[in-house]
């Protein structure tokens, strides 16, 4: 890939107020439980009562994160519209469940099965937007949003004029999240901002939110950044080579890079991993969380994208979410790396 | 308006998630699709549950409900005309 | 003009209610031997009413012909996915754990876990015994079992958009070889028959109670199937440096959407007039060049009906439409594996030179004027076009051309 992609606007709605414009994380918003709902912003500020009414969260918060990207780029039609979301909309998965297995051989609702369906969020970006485009769904558990990301590098390389609508977007759901307990998967008296560090217990905070952008290969006026190169590996003994030879294959070595983002998420069993990759490959840098005060959930990073490129543009990473304290003369270029529980490693690369 | 179209408005703003909507706001003689209300075709899948669910009335051809869902008005007559 | 990289398929593996192996599809095909029949093997309250494309093959049996331990938890989805991955790599003589080159795995479903989540779904939380099948839930979870088990680690990624799924899959695979991320790849789709599937078409009132009539005037609904197929594809170049014969070549694909509705199509069925003339774009190929259309053909009242008119946009008129089918009526709607099993399709009828029937046709859709092919028909095939639509307005066209001696 050599052609960066510029980003022209984007948009996130999570846990912290993050669709308030200007929002860098100067106030934390403080929780005492697992899972932890997204806020709700007045979605009606976008989406008519009429189309609102049937739609799940996932749907709302898309469509909104959206519309909050179009404006800032100031657009309001793209050619095509790429996707990621590593559970698609579940609350309408369970309720569809739950009303056959209460009543299978009855009238059954067709709106959850409708809405179930992965793609519906792009479904439904497409019909606001009446985009006739490309428009992929990637559902590809904690890479979903790398793989639309990539996409999306690839679509406009075949496209150069295009501009893309990209996000990624996940939803909480109530007997889902009772399934990760059974399993393993949440933290147990779990806190946002959750605790870093050494000793931290196992399990993660779950959450859900969303983050779109605007790209395209024109650098338009006011860029919020580029985004230069990303890369995935479902399994890795070697995370640290698994980046240096990203960096390497890009160009560039870890002396290059400015700051990091990585996706520590408090989880004892797997942190160690960034512990490692910050020590051998970043120990002189600014080290930036995001999951901490973010939550997890497979498509968390496309709003760690969000968090590079606000700090690319106002050139100062907020206290809350730097892990070292260190600080660097100049903020040009950062590399984000995340995994989720061992798996789906991912590394991208971004620029002022 | 009758007891059956006060409650069928009732129905129609729960089972359809019309939160703005209140029964007052909706006449006996609104046309629902189209211009008017502006339900689509997922609506009136949703109306042909309701129709089971409440009123035991079966429709086996989802265009039969293009007739039966055209105003509230209609759909009583035809739930007084065929309910168990 | 920059010539984009020629995309050979070198391997196709299929499962689905007409034949496990590609052969057995192909026989059956040739034979006019449907798989269609009242629900049997799953666990349904509509069993014995629905009509559906079952694979007679219960779980335990897959596992046994995989060698994979019962202890481990593997969906049927990814079961069947297995079987017939393994059989495109037999195919294109391929391991890629040893073949030093750039290999991935794109995979679609729409299932997913569903099929075990669905009977676990209250068990789950008063017993342990099947608690191993809580992971399997996610769509991607299964393209990673998979990729584990073929030796695929390069990239891994999962598409789900309804029906259009695999074919979306099998051009992510072409598009990724050209813009040199890839070597190889495997790609394809696959969906299990599940109660939430069932259900779901139902609700929709868009389930047939007969066995579908696809293009028929007569139609009311889809029967659904269960099937997984997948395709290997590679340069060209690739496949001429190690000798092997290419099956066809994928020259042409395209994705748009409707932006109409989020279940029905539009009248004129834009969304998949845009995919057919994105695919011959891509192609650089003329409508008169095409030669057999593999239709959608679901034989819902709304797909039929928009993909009819759409066909007739594009090629112009009846007269001038090429022989098409949909071959639904064999498989069922396989939903995700839908664009993988009839690209397979689409490739023997290049292979053999022959167009598949449409089943159960007599009545052609009034205002259209437009009849499929109803028998075997051998004819001389260049170029076929595969349509695959899905909820949400996703409209995907395959194009794969001859390969040549």
């Amino acid at each position: 890939m050599t052609k960066p992609l510029y980003i022209h606007g984007s948009g996130c709605v999570s846990i912290q107020p993050t669709f308030e414009p200007g929002y860098l994380f100067e106030t934390i918003q403080s929780y005492a439980q697992n899972p932890v709902p997204a806020l709700d912003p007045d979605y009606k500020t976008f989406i008519p009562a009429m189309q609102l009414r049937r739609m799940n969260k996932s749907m709302r918060m898309a469509i909104f994160a959206s519309k909050q990207a179009l404006q800032q780029a100031n657009i309001t039609a793209v050619d095509a519209v790429i996707t990621g979301s590593g559970l698609g909309c579940l609350r309408d998965s369970e309720r569809f469940v739950e009303n056959l297995r209460a009543d299978e051989g009855q009238s059954l609702n067709p709106t959850p099965f409708i809405q179930s369906t992965h793609n519906m969020a792009a479904a439904a970006l497409a019909l606001t937007l009446d985009c006739k485009g490309y428009n992929m769904t990637y559902v590809n558990n904690a890479n979903s949003f790398e793989s639309a990301l990539l996409d999306t590098m690839i679509y406009l390389m075949e496209h150069p004029s295009a501009t893309v609508l990209l996000g990624g977007v996940d939803e909480l759901g109530e007997r889902t999240t009772q399934f990760w307990n059974i399993a393993g998967y949440l933290k147990k008296d779990a806190v946002i901002p959750t605790a870093l560090g050494e000793d931290t217990t196992a399990g993660e905070v779950a959450a859900e939110g969303t983050a779109f952008f605007v790209a395209s290969h024109q650098p338009g006026a006011h860029p919020l950044g580029k985004i230069l190169a990303v890369e995935t590996r479902v399994e890795t003994d070697n995370p640290e080579a698994f980046i240096r030879d990203f960096l390497q294959r890009n160009g560039l070595d870890t002396t290059e890079v400015d700051a990091v983002i990585l996706g520590e998420n408090g989880d004892g069993r797997y942190d160690n991993i960034y512990r490692t990759v910050g020590s051998s490959l970043f120990a002189n840098i600014p080290q930036i969380g995001f999951k901490h005060v973010l939550g997890e959930y497979d498509t968390v990073v496309s709003t760690a994208l969000f968090v590079a490129f606000e700090i690319l543009r106002q050139q100062r990473i907020p206290q809350s979410l730097l892990l070292n304290g260190l600080t660097s003369r100049t903020l040009q270029r950062i590399v984000i790396y995340t995994q989720r529980r061992g798996t789906n490693h991912s590394v991208i690369l971004v620029e002022r | 308006m009758s007891e059956l179209t006060q409650e069928l408005k009732a129905k129609i703003i729960t089972q359809l998630n019309l939160e703005d909507l209140t029964v007052e706001d909706l006449e006996d003689t609104t046309p629902l699709f189209g211009d008017g209300l502006g339900l689509d075709s997922i609506d009136a899948l949703e109306l042909i549950v309701m129709l089971d669910k409440s009123y035991g009335i079966k429709l086996s051809d989802p265009k039969e409900g293009r007739k039966v869902f055209e105003t509230v008005q209609t759909m009583a007559d035809f739930i007084e005309a065929n309910r168990k | 003009m920059i010539h984009p990289i020629p995309i050979a398929v070198t391997g196709m593996g299929a499962l689905s209610a007409i034949g496990c192996g590609v052969a057995e599809n192909f026989q059956s095909l040739v034979l006019s031997q449907h798989g269609i029949a009242p629900i049997r093997r799953l666990d349904t309250h509509h069993q014995g009413r629905l009509l559906a494309g079952e694979i007679l093959i219960e779980n335990d049996e897959l596992y046994d012909r995989l060698g994979i331990p019962p202890s481990e938890a593997y969906t049927r989805s990814t079961l069947l996915a297995l079987l017939a991955a393994r059989e495109a790599l037999d195919t294109a003589g391929i391991d890629p754990r040893y073949s030093g080159l750039r290999t991935g795995l794109i995979s679609a479903t729409t299932v997913g876990g569903m099929d075990a989540t669905e009977r676990y779904y209250d068990d789950y939380l008063v017993s342990d015994k099947h608690w191993s099948f809580i992971p399997t839930h996610p769509c991607g979870y299964a393209a990673e079992q998979l990729a584990r088990q073929l030796g695929i680690s390069h990239f891994v990624t999962t598409i789900s958009t309804a029906c259009s799924s695999a074919a979306n899959a099998i051009m992510l695979g072409a598009r990724m070889i050209r813009a040199g991320q890839l070597d190889r790849v495997v790609v394809g789709g696959t969906d299990c028959l599940s109660q939430f599937t069932i259900n779901g078409f139902n609700s929709l009132m868009i389930y047939s109670d007969g066995h579908c009539l696809p293009f028929d005037d007569r139609r009311n609904g889809l029967n659904l199937g269960e099937a997984a197929a997948y395709l290997v594809l590679e340069s060209a170049e690739l496949a001429r440096q190690r000798s092997k014969t290419p099956l066809a070549y994928l020259t042409g694909y395209g994705n748009a959407n409707d932006a109409f509705h989020q279940t029905a199509s539009s009248d004129n069925g834009e969304g998949a007039y845009l995919a057919m003339k994105q695919a011959l774009e891509v192609a650089g190929l003329r409508t008169a060049d095409i030669d057999y259309i593999n239709a959608h053909g679901t034989a819902t009242p709304n797909n039929d009906l928009a993909e009819g008119s759409a066909l007739l946009r594009i090629f112009g008129s009846s007269g001038t439409l090429p022989a098409f089918s949909s071959t639904k009526a064999f498989t069922g709607h396989t939903l995700a594996a839908a664009g993988a099993i009839e690209a397979v399709y689409s490739v023997l009828a290049l292979q053999h030179q022959v167009v598949f029937p449409n089943l159960n046709f007599s009545e052609p859709i009034a205002g259209l004027g437009i009849a499929p092919q109803t028998s075997l028909r051998t004819k001389k095939i260049n170029h076929v076009l595969s349509n695959s639509f899905g909820f949400g307005g996703n409209c995907s066209t395959l194009l794969f051309s001859i390969a040549h001696d």
